[in-house]
């Protein structure tokens, strides 16, 4: 707990305020430059999309959706009211998932390989996530609320989908699948 | 940093040396006064650990589900905790939230008013102090009954007890009482003591309160304004997403509160316990005034995967988030300097065997180390876990609770274990019965939070989820062979945790039990450090970063302006759009 002292007659030169000044200012400029690297390097990564962004507004053209919106009270409504995979006239496709204690809805989502999906998500009751295993989809579901994104699946096989936000007594069991399809020959 | 002796002392002799004395706390001549003191500051550190022992006994429970080892339906189990998520929420809220609160509150008391010697109204740190256990008591009753079983987060619309919220506000509130009596009682020595520059320990203090002021309004709001009328049955729903966002206004900024009271140990006291000196007082200052103005307008990175939420804020709380590491990155330096420091003045030698110089076996010394080491490997994680891109990888994965268990729940809790070995010593005059069994507890506790972190965050990366008793799931999804090592790590940390736990609260709990032997004024006064730099006493001959960086008042202001710029457009827009839901309870 005390200074122990020096060995006598082996004075060893210490720490000292003006080389210790200068080596601090050194890190300092080092860690700000480190800081500042890696916000360039994630903003680069936005750019290159190496991941869903989710939108800002979620769902906003969906009937019975407002600003990202809508009362989960009242899903019969929107098209949530029925979960799944859609294909719109311009061909763009959408899949609706219906979170509640303890599944998604469909519990088995089938969507193509190699098509951009646009999903969009929300909760009927409490909050969950939605993870879809060896992807790097992880979303809130929150009630009340619409989490939109839009991602390709790139190769067929199952995922597994987890919800990852604390639910209730059930939520270990709250496990569904996505099934990615191989494209069909036209 | 010279790694070979030179025959002279390097000092430029334009410099004569100019030695300071190693500062003591100003003497309190009223020893009543004294007495009570040190006695509130014991009570709050003592609360602080019972809680920590129910919660950490808790702890390996835990950490064997995540081996894949469920223990929550055994029959004794089952007749004390209903379900794996009651045991985890009391783990959260007993180890996270009381234990850091009550060790802090008496810490960050203590320590100012002792630095300042400052006399202060004791029946209110009393009033305080019981005011705080009142709320504790409230929130536990209805966490014991299984009817808020809602994790530390409390998510609404998961719904638990009036009772519940309004004991966590209590609880949270009195915190505040004490900021305010530290913060005033500063403000008083200001005024009694013009052209001063104030002590470091005092600064710093002072500094983490100003800080968690600011913080913990955004809890405060989310409960008086959401949860408490809400759980009344007053409003006809409320807003998740709203709540969510008030709650990380806190969130995050709670880790500085958490870790900033370690830091001032790790400043002012380490070096001294090493044997050396604290490397620079006015860099100490800077770090602790940008941890006040950065730390709160940062928690949107809790909320990445949250819709509705506008992309550019998400990143604009991004780029904050890096920015808050700078300080720490300057911590890093300076200890380790202090540390460097006192191992050559021992004799240490060569580039790194100074290293082993270090008094390793003293379990003051080596818990608060070994919770650096912890740290500086918990901050990486954190930077990865800040970072937009990388957070869909690891949000709500396993990676999160390996990720805070070797920041709070070792660079905190290991430092506030080691501290407690001479703080409550030289609070009650009692000794530490077995310096040996202590160590050996801080060593086992860092040993098994390093095997619990990496078996984590490995079974995080493979998509494994937290908070899930993945022990019990239907469906075997997390019997895949890629998972045997990490939950076998996991589970094996558990034990590890759970015997370091024993040794550590049976030290704790003979000591306090064990009768007063000295007079602690003299015997264990409060290590204060020499300094390399030091910041001077008065304000006119201090340097500019001294004079710059003594006006707090100024700073706090400033921090909570740029908490409104930085959450008042996010929650505009929330509160424009409020979407009520009703509650529920599933658990």
């Amino acid at each position: 707990m005390t200074n122990s002292p020096r060995p006598p007659g082996n004075p060893i030169p210490r720490l000292e305020h003006h080389t210790l000044e200068r080596y601090e200012s050194v890190w300092l400029g080092i860690a700000a430059v480190l800081a500042v690297l890696l916000f360039a390097s994630t903003l680069a990564s936005f750019i290159s999309g190496t991941y869903p962004a989710l939108r800002g507004e979620g769902g906003h053209h969906i009937s019975g959706v407002t600003n990202g919106r809508l009362d989960p009270r009242n899903i019969a409504a929107t098209p949530f009211a029925q979960p799944g995979l859609r294909e719109n006239p311009d061909g763009s496709l959408e899949a609706f998932v219906v979170a509640k204690a303890f599944a998604f809805e469909p519990a088995v989502l089938r969507v193509p390989a190699g098509r951009p999906v646009t999903f969009h998500i929300t909760s009927v009751d409490v909050m969950h996530g939605y993870e879809v295993q060896g992807t790097n989809i992880n979303v809130s579901v929150i009630p009340g609320q619409v989490a939109s994104f839009t991602t390709t699946f790139r190769q067929p096989g199952t995922h597994t989908t987890l919800c990852n936000e604390y639910c209730g007594i059930g939520h270990h069991n709250m496990i569904n699948r996505v099934v990615v399809e191989a494209p069909q020959a036209p | 940093m010279t790694t070979t002796p030179l025959p002279a002392p390097l000092r430029r002799a334009d410099t004569p040396p100019v030695v300071y004395p190693i500062r003591q706390a100003p003497p309190i001549a009223d020893a009543a006064y004294l007495a009570s003191l040190k006695k509130v500051a014991q009570f709050y550190v003592v609360t602080a650990f019972l809680a920590l022992f129910i919660g950490v006994m808790i702890g390996p429970l835990q950490a064997l589900n995540y081996g894949g080892i469920n223990l929550y339906d055994h029959p004794v189990l089952k007749a004390l905790l209903k379900s794996y998520y009651q045991g985890l929420s009391l783990h959260g809220v007993l180890n996270a939230l009381v234990f850091t609160q009550f060790f802090i509150s008496g810490w960050l008391l203590y320590l100012p008013v002792r630095d300042l010697g400052a006399r202060i109204n004791m029946r209110f740190a009393w009033f305080t102090y019981l005011l705080m256990t009142a709320g504790l008591l409230m929130a536990a009753v209805p966490l014991l009954l299984n009817r808020s079983t809602l994790l530390y987060t409390f998510y609404p619309p998961m719904e638990g007890d009036a009772l519940f919220y309004i004991g966590a506000a209590v609880m949270v509130g009195s915190s505040l009482l004490v900021a305010g009596q530290v913060v005033l009682t500063w403000w008083n020595w200001k005024k009694a003591n013009p052209g001063k520059v104030t002590p470091l320990v005092a600064f710093m203090s002072v500094a983490t309160w100003m800080m968690w002021s600011v913080a913990s309004l955004g809890l405060i709001l989310e409960m008086l304004g959401m949860l408490i009328p809400w759980s009344l049955g007053l409003y006809r729903g409320v807003d998740p997403l709203l709540s969510k966002t008030l709650f990380w206004w806190t969130g995050h900024a709670i880790v500085y509160f958490w870790v900033l009271p370690a830091y001032i140990s790790w400043y002012a006291f380490i070096p001294r316990q090493a044997g050396g000196r604290t490397v620079s007082e006015p860099l100490t200052r800077l770090v602790f005034v940008l941890f006040l103005l950065n730390s709160t307008p940062v928690g949107i990175h809790h909320q990445y995967a949250d819709p509705n939420i506008s992309n550019l804020w998400k990143t604009i709380h991004m780029f904050l988030t890096f920015l808050i590491a700078v300080p720490s990155l300057l911590t890093a330096f300076s200890v380790t300097a202090s540390l460097e420091d006192a191992a050559r003045a021992r004799g240490g030698r060569g580039l790194f065997g100074w290293i082993t110089r270090l008094p390793w076996g003293n379990a003051i010394f080596s818990a608060q180390v070994l919770a650096m080491i912890s740290f500086i490997l918990g901050g990486a994680g954190g930077i990865v876990n800040a970072n937009a891109s990388f957070s869909p990888v690891v949000h709500n994965t396993a990676w999160i609770p390996g990720h805070f268990h070797i920041t709070v729940g070792t660079a905190t809790t290991l430092t506030f274990m080691g501290v407690a070995l001479w703080f409550i010593p030289h609070l009650t005059g009692k000794r530490v019965p077995s310096m040996k069994v202590a160590s050996v507890a801080v060593w086992t506790w860092f040993v098994g939070m390093m095997l619990f972190a990496l078996g984590m965050h490995w079974e995080g990366l493979l998509g494994v989820t937290r908070r899930a008793q993945i022990s019990a799931t239907a469906q075997d999804i997390y019997q895949a062979a890629n998972l045997a090592v990490p939950k076998a790590l996991t589970a094996a940390s558990g034990i590890i945790l759970f015997v370091s736990a024993v040794l550590y609260f049976s030290v704790l709990f003979r000591m306090l039990l064990s009768r007063r032997m000295d007079n602690a004024e003299v015997t264990t006064p409060i290590p204060y450090s020499e300094a390399i730099s030091p910041a001077g006493e008065n304000l006119a001959a201090a340097s500019p970063l001294v004079r710059a960086t003594e006006p707090l008042l100024a700073y706090w202001v400033l921090a909570f302006l740029l908490v409104l710029l930085m959450y008042g457009p996010v929650l505009a827009r929330l509160l424009s759009n409020l979407q009520l839901v009703p509650g529920w309870r599933l658990y």
